[in-house]
Formats: C-alpha cells, structure tokens, sequence
C-alpha cells in the first residue's frame, strides 16, 4: 500500500476516533476505563457522560484497535512521515485514555478491611527480621551502656546525664517547655519523616532501613542502660508505655516494608526483577499508608498523655497495649484474598 | 522536523506502541522548575504561618508551621501528579505526563508510589535514566510508570506522493510544509520549494498540471496543491 492511498483509506477512521477521544475528554477518566479491553462492568456509569451507549463503547473499543495497528503499520513502511507521527500521538492519547489497566478496587473500606491487611501479612515475614535486627541491636546497646559508661554522655549529652543524677528525666524539659499542639505536630512529622525514609530507603538494596533499625535499636537498648545505671529505668518505661509500643512498631514495620523493595531489587527471584519491584512497591505502600493515621494518632498520645504526671503509669501502659492490639487488629484481620487487587493473595479468608 | 527519542511498548493485543519517552535532561529540567514551586510553596507557607503566628496563636501557628512545610516536601509532587494526571508545574511548563508503562493513565498508587522515593533517587536516579532505555528512575521502575513528551506538533499529510518516493523523502517534505511558514528567509524557502518541485516534475510531471504560474509566484502554495498537502 502505498503511502497517499493508506491516508486515504485509514485517515477517516483515526479523525473519527480523534472526535472520539475529544467527547471522552469532558468525561471523568475512571469512567473511560478499560473501554479498550472490554471490561463495561461500568458502562452505566458512563451513560450520559462521555460514551453513552454500549454500542458506542463498542465502536470506540474497535477504533482504538485499529489506530494501535495503524500506528504500528506507519511506524514500519512510513517512519518519520505526518501519518507515523500524528498516529504515534494518536495511540498514546488512546491509550492514555482508554487502556486503563484495570484499577484496583477502590474506597477506603476496602483499603482498611482488604488491602491493607492482604499487603500487611504478605510481610509477616520482613516484619520477623526487622524486630529480630531491632531486638539484637537493643540488646547490644544495653550491653554497651553496661560496660561502656562513656556511652551516656555520646547518646543522651551531659545535661541530661547531670538530669539523671538528680533524679530528673530529660523528657521532663522537653515537655514542659514545648507547648503541646507544636509537641505534637513536630512529633508526627518527625516520626512520619522516620517511617517514610525507612521504607523509601529500601530502594537502595535495603541498606537504610537496616541501619535506621540498628541505630535505633542501638539507641534504645543504650538510653535504657544508662537509665537503670541511674535507677530511673522505671520512670523512663512509664514514660514511653503509652506510646513506645506501637510507636517501635510501627517503625519495624515501615522497615519491614522498605526491606521489602531491597529484597526486590536484590532478589527478584524467578520473576523479572521489574515485575517483582512493581508488586512489591505496591504491597509496600499499603503496609505504609496503613501505618500513617496511627502516627499521628500517637503524636497526640505522647504530647498529651505521656509527660503527663499525674497519670498513673500502668494506665499509660494499658493505653500503650491498647493501641498496639488495635493496630494489629486492624493489620492482621482476616481479608477475601481474591480481593486485595496487589497479586493472589494467600492469606486466611473472612 | 526533528523527531523525538522513541522506545517501543507492546500495547494492546501486543502492538507496538512508540513513545515519545522524556529523557534525563527535560526530566531534570522540569525538576528545577518543580524545586523553584516547592521553594515559592515553603516561603509562602511560613509568610502565612508566621502571620497566623502573630496575630491568632504562636504555638498554632508554629504547629501548622511543622505540619505544612512536611506536608509539602513530602506531598508536592505526588499531589499535584495526582490531582493533574500525572503532571506537575515542570512537567507542564516542559510538556511532559507520566504515564504507566503500558501508555495508559497512571494511577493515584503508581503516582504516590514514584513519588515518596524521590528522596533516593536524586541519588542515583539521573544515571538509571541516563543508561535505561525507557529512562526510568528508581521510583518509575516500582510504580511501573514512563514520563512522556505529550506533542503538539503540526503535522502536513501529503494526499499525493509521485511514484518511487521513499518514506523518507514524503517525511521530509511533510516537515518543510509544516514548517514553511515559520521560516524567516522567504528567499531560502521558496528556493527549497521549487527544488522540490523540480523533483516532482521528474518523477510525477502531471502532478504540476496548471501550475505554472504559481510555481514561479507561489512555489509553497505550489507545493502545497501539487502533492494535495493537508493539515493533520
């Protein structure tokens, strides 16, 4: 065929499709979706939007068929001409608009009830090695501050060691001279950038997620030595107790979930490394986005009610409890595996 | 007409699909324009914060002070990519769009996605786009998503080609047409012009039937009617 004869033949169809395409534009691009692929489960939807009948969705379908062929014809006899060029942009309109691969169910009941969940036990796994990487660095720091009595003042400065002989936290300071709504916003934010940068991280092999679990751990283990050389262990556990259980968790967690895109990068196993990065951005995105509220719902938890004396500490402790079994509550239910919209699920079902 | 960098996808049923990907310099540039709008973002935000400071609560102000300036660092791109289908001021300004990797619009996941990790890749993500075919970065290859040069060029389709022209020759033809108006030198055009219709009279003389006189007034217009030139 040669080149004037396909324009005259085929160039009705792709200015057709074109007026098509302009119609779809004023409607909403979740309601276009999967047109090309046949999928009009939600074709009521688009009635009176931009195709509006069956028939229409049909055609529409049809012509974007043949203007991907079309384009791929003009791309092999006509490289570089008008055609290949107007039908390259073409096809990519198209596509943009209409190849929508099918989207995962939506809502944020379905997130909290069925991916999220799904996403969560998917990583049961990284969770073990994140909390056992955590745990054995702890135990190194308290071992450290035992025998190194150096260390308090490297982690926690000499004021606050100076604090700690007269028998004075130095969260105390930090609560009582910071009002509680700028307490809890820099809290949020600053877990909140905790959390993101361990699970971003992962994408450089999992190295930083690792060293934020050890050097917390580290810290943690340490700072508890130092308080139990001072004897204000207790006071330093009454403390936390309201906050410190899901707020370490929550950190392993978005550690567990950064590990999960190193694992994928480093071994894809006997998938392609693309397609096994892909499922496991997105099942460790949902195990993040599930953690977010809970931080900010712990902000307000160690602004408000941690430093607060008057408090009894196993009440903090039982609120500390509380919040860890509704988050693994939430985090462990059971879900519809069918459903989870990321890859088969494995998990129990409902 | 210079073409932009393609890299073929398998679209649906498996056609071929070119893309015109965007590579590291436009990513990058849009970039820059993107950290001037973050920057503007953050002072204007604080400006608003210090007044809120000032004039209802400090301790709120400074609080919501926090609150935004993390809201924006971590939420700029991935908000507005969402909230645009996939662009952002850069992006805009540059006329680019992330797409998913099948061509197809990227969704609000995807976008989120490839943004969170941006911290990392302005680590390494300027030389995986560099070597990647599709140029992707880090953040492009977890969320399965391409960014693209959405065109706007004009084109011209010749409705008549004389025989034996190759491809090659009705795409440069094409390209001078659409771009004959834009040309400064008349003189040069039109010279251009009439080499090309000399060209015709070879090989398809009765293409240039009746216009003589144009070819000498009017060789673009000439042109234009020998080969029935359209705009695409």
């Amino acid at each position: 065929m040669d080149y004037a004869r396909f324009l005259r033949l085929r160039r009705p169809l792709w200015e057709d499709f074109s007026r098509r395409l302009e119609a779809l534009r004023d409607a909403p691009s979740r309601q276009a979706g999967n047109v090309a692929t046949g999928d009009h489960r939600s074709r009521d939807r688009r009635r009176g939007a931009g195709a509006s009948s069956y028939g229409e969705v049909e055609e529409l379908a049809f012509a974007y068929r043949q203007v991907l062929h079309d384009h791929a014809l003009a791309a092999n006899r006509f490289p570089g001409t008008g055609a290949a060029r107007q039908l390259a942009a073409l096809a990519l309109a198209g596509s943009r608009r209409l190849a929508r691969r099918g989207a995962a169910p939506g809502g944020l009941r379905h997130f909290v009830f069925q991916a999220f969940p799904a996403a969560f036990h998917r990583q049961l796994g990284l969770l073990g090695v994140a909390a056992a990487v955590f745990g054995a660095a702890s135990l190194l720091g308290l071992v450290l501050a035992a025998v190194q009595p150096g260390l308090g003042s490297l982690l926690l400065g000499p004021r606050a060691l100076a604090g700690l002989a007269e028998g004075r936290l130095w969260t105390e300071s930090l609560t009582t001279t910071v009002p509680p709504a700028v307490a809890s916003s820099g809290i949020a934010t600053n877990n909140l950038t905790v959390a993101l940068v361990a699970w971003s991280g992962g994408v450089l092999a999992g190295v930083v997620p690792l060293y934020l679990l050890i050097l917390n751990g580290l810290m943690l283990g340490g700072v508890i030595g130092i308080t139990l050389r001072y004897s204000m262990a207790g006071e330093l556990l009454g403390f936390v107790a309201a906050h410190g259980p899901l707020e370490l968790t929550l950190i392993m967690v978005a550690a567990a979930a950064g590990l999960a895109l190193g694992r994928a990068l480093v071994a894809a196993g006997d998938r392609p490394r693309a397609e096994a990065m892909r499922q496991a951005g997105s099942d460790s995105l949902q195990v993040l986005l599930g953690c977010l509220p809970w931080f900010v719902v712990l902000a307000v938890v160690e602004a408000r009610i941690s430093p607060d004396p008057s408090l009894p500490a196993t009440l903090k402790a039982a609120l500390g409890l509380g919040l860890l079994l509704l988050f693994f509550g939430a985090a462990l239910a059971p879900y519809h595996a069918a459903g989870n919209g990321a890859s088969e699920g494995d998990g129990p079902r409902r | 007409m210079a073409d932009l960098d393609r890299e073929s996808i398998l679209a649906l049923d498996n056609i071929r699909l070119d893309l015109p990907l965007a590579g590291a310099g436009s990513r990058c540039l849009a970039g820059l324009i993107d950290g001037c709008g973050v920057a503007v973002l953050l002072i204007l935000w604080v400006l608003l914060c210090s007044v809120l400071a000032t004039w209802v609560s400090g301790a709120w102000g400074l609080a919501a002070g926090v609150a935004g300036i993390f809201l924006i660092e971590w939420g700029y791109f991935a908000g507005m990519e969402i909230a645009t289908g996939g662009r952002t001021l850069g992006k805009m300004a540059l006329r680019l769009r992330v797409v998913s990797a099948e061509g197809a619009e990227a969704g609000a996941g995807s976008l989120l996605l490839r943004n969170l990790v941006r911290d990392f890749d302005y680590l390494v993500g300027v030389p995986l786009m560099a070597v990647d075919p599709l140029a992707r970065r880090l953040g492009d290859r977890l969320a399965g998503t391409l960014v693209v040069h959405e065109e706007r060029q004009r084109t011209v389709l010749l409705g008549r080609v004389p025989p034996g022209w190759s491809a090659r020759e009705v795409a440069i033809v094409e390209s001078f047409l659409a771009r004959a108006g834009e040309l400064r030198d008349a003189a040069a055009r039109d010279e251009m012009a009439r080499l090309l219709l000399s060209r015709i009279e070879r090989d398809a003389p009765e293409l240039l039937a009746g216009l003589d006189e144009r070819r000498v007034d009017a060789p673009v217009g000439a042109l234009r009617q020998a080969l029935a030139a359209e705009e695409g």
